[in-house]
């Protein structure tokens, strides 16, 4: 599905990073934990851009991101048919229908043509997750998505993504395991010197264990 | 009234402070005229300063207008293409390091002495705040929007439509707001440089023929024809404007 050969996360003129060699099968759902600073976004970023470092099965790659990209004078139902447009392709009844559905799938469907701006940020977040549920990409890449939702939210979405997103193949990165552990199995670790993994989230449920891990003494 | 109030204290405070130093000083009137003698003159000579705060205030409206589109547009063509703003960004910057005081005699030269050069040297001043901001709020895109939008997909010119136009009318709106504080000074120096009308050439001429209770009139009167162009601009920008909406 992808495959990332030797690729340097490290930016000219700053600290060194790691160099990054991973492979992702079909259907993997994986959570990359690692500290602030660590390269995960610059990652995501290499995936999304491309590079000779990665190659992939698909141009297809869906982002959800901590801030979630919505236009706020568009209503949610525009935002999830934003793709549609920007393509230039003409909107048929049944992608509008489409569009409806997924929003009734992440319980936004009274929403649907309320403006963004006067949603909550955990009703944006879900449209964000709407959209990225019409675009069909095989592999989802989400940044800290929970990012600056209250913990029930957190749960809610967390349950959502398990749900919508069980056929995808996933990377979720976040540097809170917690945001994972109802969903996810597996985690990666991410640390200035290198990837390391596959661990079972459950092994950083105490807060020592994780930050073990995140220095890379794990 | 009490808002009325504070709104003109700081103005009555400054006629109050004026009139002090004139009576304690005993400054001659050719030098710093009092408020009443100011306050005779500006009535008593109304349609002629009016005539000229027309000619001003017509520069400085049509060379904030075009100065405005203008710097739109040009933001606009180069402000999707990285590449491009660096290779302008100098000639702009030029643009504005130039002081008007330098280029006014040229664009005399050139345009005459008419309202054609007042418009160009206010439209020149206008240009550059609003060209910049426009171009800010392009580059204001965080690395993260940028990134859900590739993945989208997009079409550069419905990229450029439907987000990143919009996304930079906040930043856009702001430069016109500034471009009108300044906007006076383009009309004001190409009046003084050569004309036959505005408040720049009564206030020229008021000086030279020691008339400064006139300069004076024609001074209050062109800060409160900014203010009050100020004061339009700002409300007409704020009808449009919805903040910055990465700020979310």
């Amino acid at each position: 599905m992808l495959t990332i050969t030797n690729l340097d996360l490290s930016y000219p003129g700053h600290e060194p990073l790691a160099t990054v060699s991973w492979q992702i099968n079909h259907g993997d759902q994986v959570a990359l934990l690692g500290r602030s600073g660590t390269g995960k976004s610059t990652l995501l970023a290499a995936i999304i851009q491309g590079s000779l470092a990665v190659t992939k099965d698909s141009e297809r790659v869906a982002y959800l991101s901590q801030q979630p990209a919505l236009l706020p004078w568009a209503t949610a139902i525009e935002n999830v048919l934003l793709g549609f447009k920007l393509r230039g392709n003409t909107q048929s009844p049944e992608t509008t229908k489409q569009a409806l559905d997924l929003l009734d799938q992440v319980e936004l469907a009274t929403y649907a043509h309320r403006q963004v701006s006067l949603l909550s940020g955990g009703q944006k977040a879900r449209v964000a997750l709407a959209r990225v549920l019409i675009e069909q990409s095989d592999l989802v890449l989400l940044d800290e998505p929970f990012t600056g939702l209250d913990r029930s939210t957190r749960i809610q979405m967390a349950a959502l993504c398990q749900k919508l997103l069980a056929s995808k193949t996933v990377i979720l990165v976040t540097h809170d395991p917690r945001d994972a552990q109802d969903w996810l199995d597996t985690a990666m670790i991410l640390t200035p010197e290198s990837i390391k993994g596959p661990y079972r989230l459950n092994e950083f449920a105490s807060d020592h264990a994780l930050i073990q891990a995140l220095d890379g003494d794990l | 009234m009490n808002r009325l109030l504070s709104a003109l204290f700081p103005f009555l405070l400054l006629v109050g402070l004026w009139w002090l130093v004139i009576i304690a000083l005993e400054v001659p009137h050719f030098i710093l005229p009092s408020p009443d003698r100011v306050a005779r003159v500006l009535v008593e000579r109304l349609p002629l300063i009016s005539g000229h705060a027309f000619t001003t205030a017509s520069e400085i409206v049509c060379g904030l207008m075009l100065g405005t589109v203008l710097g739109f547009a040009v933001a606009c063509l180069i402000g999707d293409s990285k590449k491009l703003t660096q290779i302008t960004m100098p000639a702009l910057v030029i643009s504005q390091a130039l002081p008007v005081f330098a280029i006014a005699p040229l664009l005399m030269l050139w345009l005459g002495y008419g309202f054609a050069s007042k418009l160009a040297m206010t439209t020149l001043i206008v240009f550059f705040p609003v060209t910049a901001s426009t171009l800010a709020g392009f580059r204001a895109m965080p690395r993260s929007w940028e990134l859900t939008f590739q993945t989208l997909r997009p079409k550069r010119r419905q990229l450029f439509w439907i987000v990143r136009l919009p996304l930079a009318i906040p930043y856009a709106l702001s430069g016109v707001r500034v471009a009108a504080s300044v906007a006076p000074i383009g009309a004001v120096v190409g009046e003084w440089v050569g004309s036959s009308s505005g408040l720049g050439y009564l206030m020229l001429h008021a000086n030279g023929r020691g008339q400064t209770d006139l300069m004076f009139a024609a001074l209050i009167v062109l800060c409160a024809e900014a203010l009050l162009i100020w004061s339009l601009v700002n409300r007409l920008a704020n009808r449009f404007d919805q903040n910055s909406h990465f700020a979310e």
